[in-house]
């Protein structure tokens, strides 16, 4: 797999959240995809965000105050 | 012993040889049954087993099996028996995915538009990928530049899936020049690995 490397994921409560933060995020030009929620974190079929830790403070900056974001968590690999 | 019916499977594809052992085993109390590869075997034992036969292996030359089968007294032709091959799924066959919209499932399509990405990202982490993937009417434009799950489609095309593209629709939208992953493909490839398929999966 090409995941080796480590990813961070931000979570919403729902999913109109995260397509609203994906739109910002695209806006933006900041590097993201959206992905299903790993399973170890929820087995409800909910989507999240992952991209890099590098922009983490770009992607948190970009969102803030705009989105309601319930929680950024690191993915393990 | 009286007559033993000779049922010579060999070269025969599963489940051939069940059908034909079973057959022989509804007119005769006695059938050799030839079969020529391990899988044939197991089917066939599993026939004898299950309508009480006796049976007797004899291993030949050459990976061939000889099944002596004798029937039982409480032999039942009406039994079920599923002549279903390998385990599971299909084992047989090409693992096709068709894409007939560049979203999943109806009724909503922004919605729509988030769970493709999500399948296509599910698809592309799965051991078990398929032989070849169909994208047709909008489908065609999630291999095209701008489009958001072409990182998978690209990993998925070099890990040797193949991805055949509806040429006539890539023309009707104007999007042609644009292609970024798969192969323009026609009516005529795209019929053919429909029919050919042995699991066909639609998102």
């Amino acid at each position: 797999m090409k995941d080796k490397k480590s990813y961070e994921v931000i979570l919403f409560k729902a999913v109109s959240y995260a397509l609203k933060a994906e739109k910002i995020l695209k806006k933006e030009g900041l590097p993201h995809k959206l992905i299903p929620v790993p399973k170890h974190i929820s087995s409800d079929c909910g989507v999240c965000i992952r991209f890099e830790p590098e922009i983490k403070s770009k992607i948190e900056a970009a969102l803030f105050n705009k989105v309601d974001v319930e929680e950024i968590r690191t993915l393990e690999n | 012993m009286t007559d033993i019916k000779i049922v010579d499977a060999r070269g025969l594809s599963c489940p051939q040889p069940v059908v034909l052992t079973k057959l022989a085993l509804e007119a005769n109390a006695s059938v050799k049954t030839i079969v020529d590869n391990q899988t044939a075997l197991e089917n066939v034992k599993r026939l004898a087993d299950k309508f009480g036969c006796d049976i007797n292996v004899e291993s030949q030359e050459g990976g061939i099996y000889e099944i002596q089968i004798t029937r039982g007294a409480d032999f039942d032709k009406n039994q079920d028996f599923s002549t279903s091959c390998g385990t599971g799924a299909a084992t047989s066959g090409l693992f096709v995915v068709v894409f007939a919209e560049n979203k999943m499932g109806r009724g909503n399509d922004e919605l729509g538009a988030v769970l493709i990405k999500a399948f296509l990202h599910t698809v592309a982490g799965q051991a078990k990928k398929p032989d070849v993937m169909i994208f047709y009417n909008t489908g065609v434009k999630l291999t095209v530049q701008g489009s958001d799950v072409l990182d998978d489609l690209k990993q998925l095309e070099s890990e040797g899936v193949q991805i055949l593209v509806c040429g006539t629709c890539l023309n009707y939208f104007e999007i042609k020049d644009k292609l970024a992953v798969g192969i323009v493909s026609n009516m005529y490839d795209i019929v053919e690995t429909m029919s050919s398929a042995g699991r066909l999966l639609a998102p």
